[in-house]
This record gives structure tokens, sequence and C-alpha cells, in this order.
């Protein structure tokens, strides 16, 4: 478990933290879920972009990661066996 | 176990052989699989044709929802010519993992912010199909 960081975090670190998110969001088995995943992390990052306290919501995002990876496993265990209509391509 | 070999014995069959093989085709087929064990397109990966490599990434900038797909040329930054932050430049990064199949890592990632330097990393990547 690391220890939150007292100093902002960097540019880098954060469009990491991002990107993570991204990763995560494409494990989840459930179409809805997976997009779902990638629209709140999207919305979030553009929402906090002047936030006052980088810091708190960089900690925030860093939970939330957790909880997303630990929820994309869950999720994989009960998979829907069908697809969904949005991500039939024909 | 004696009783299991005595058995053995006692089963063995002899093997005729039906067909005497063409030497050379032994010789071709065992070279042929050193061939594929040493060369197979798995292990070496292929390296994919710089102009077709453009122009499926063409294809992915022009479909993200921000970009108006006229700006986009072979050597389009993202942020200074299309006018994409840096979220926006990981989303596009993540689009071109999907659409190539493989993984770009972090530190390489960071780095590709225009699609000359997207085809230059894709194009000299064996893994990208």
């Amino acid at each position: 478990m690391s220890v939150v960081a007292a100093s902002a975090p960097s540019r880098a670190e954060v469009l990491q933290l991002y990107r993570s998110f991204l990763r995560v969001a494409r494990k989840f088995t459930d179409y809805n879920i997976r997009e779902y995943t990638k629209r709140r992390a999207t919305d979030a990052f553009r929402q906090n972009r002047n936030v006052s306290d980088p810091c708190a919501a960089f900690a925030d995002g860093k939970a939330q990661l957790e909880v997303a990876s630990r929820q994309a496993v869950v999720y994989s265990l009960y998979a829907p066996k069908l697809k969904s209509v949005m991500e039939v391509h024909n | 176990m004696a009783a299991r070999s005595v058995m053995l014995k006692y089963l063995r069959v002899p093997v005729v052989q039906a067909v005497q093989p063409n030497p050379s085709s032994t010789f071709l087929s065992s070279f042929n699989a050193i061939r594929r064990r040493f060369y197979s397109e798995e292990v070496r990966g292929t390296f994919l044709d710089k102009s077709e490599v453009t122009d499926r990434i063409i294809n992915v900038v022009k479909n993200f929802q921000k970009v108006d797909p006229s700006k986009v040329s072979p050597d389009a930054h993202f942020q200074k010519d299309l006018g994409l932050d840096s979220l926006d430049a990981v989303e596009i990064v993540m689009a071109l993992e999907e659409e190539f199949g493989f993984e770009i890592p972090d530190n390489e990632a960071d780095k590709i912010n225009s699609i000359g330097l997207a085809v230059d990393f894709i194009s000299s990547h064996p893994q990208a199909k």
C-alpha cells in the first residue's frame, strides 16, 4: 500500500492514472460497465482539471482505481452470456 | 512390474514400414519445421508497411469525437494542430492500441503526441497487427 504523497501530483502521474483507468475499463466483460467506467473516468478528469486541491483528487482517483480493478475481477466471474447489441458489428 | 514387461513383450507387434519415405522430402519437411520454428510470424513478428500504418492511424484519429476530420494530416500534432489536450492524447493512444492489437508501454505512450511519431513507433513495433 503506497503512502499518498503530500506534494501535488505531477502532470505525468495524472496522465498515468488516467491511462490506468482506461486500461482497467477495458477489462470489464459487460459492455455497459465498460463504457460507463471509461466515461466516468473521462468526465472526472475533465471536471477536476482546475481543482483547488489536486492531492485529494489524486488520492481519491487512486482509491477509485483500486475499486475499479477489483470490480473488474468480480464482474469477470459473472460475465454476460450474450454480447450487448451495441458491440455487435455487422 | 515384471508381469507388465512380460505382457508388453508378448504383445509386441512387428512394425512394418508401409511406405519408404522419399529422402529428399524428409529433408525438406525437417528443414521446413526448423524454418517454422525459428522464423515463424509469432516469434519474429512482422513490421507493418508505413503507408498502411499511416492510413489506419489517420482513420482512428478522424473517428475521434473531438477531432475535425478535415484537419487530420500525416504530420498533424495532436495539441497544436488538432486542438486536443493531454487527456485526449492519452485516449488516442489507447484507441491506437486497440486498432493495432498490442499494448504501448506508458513511457512510450507519453512521447506520442503527433501522428508522425505514432506512425514511427507503430511501424517499428513487431507486434503491431
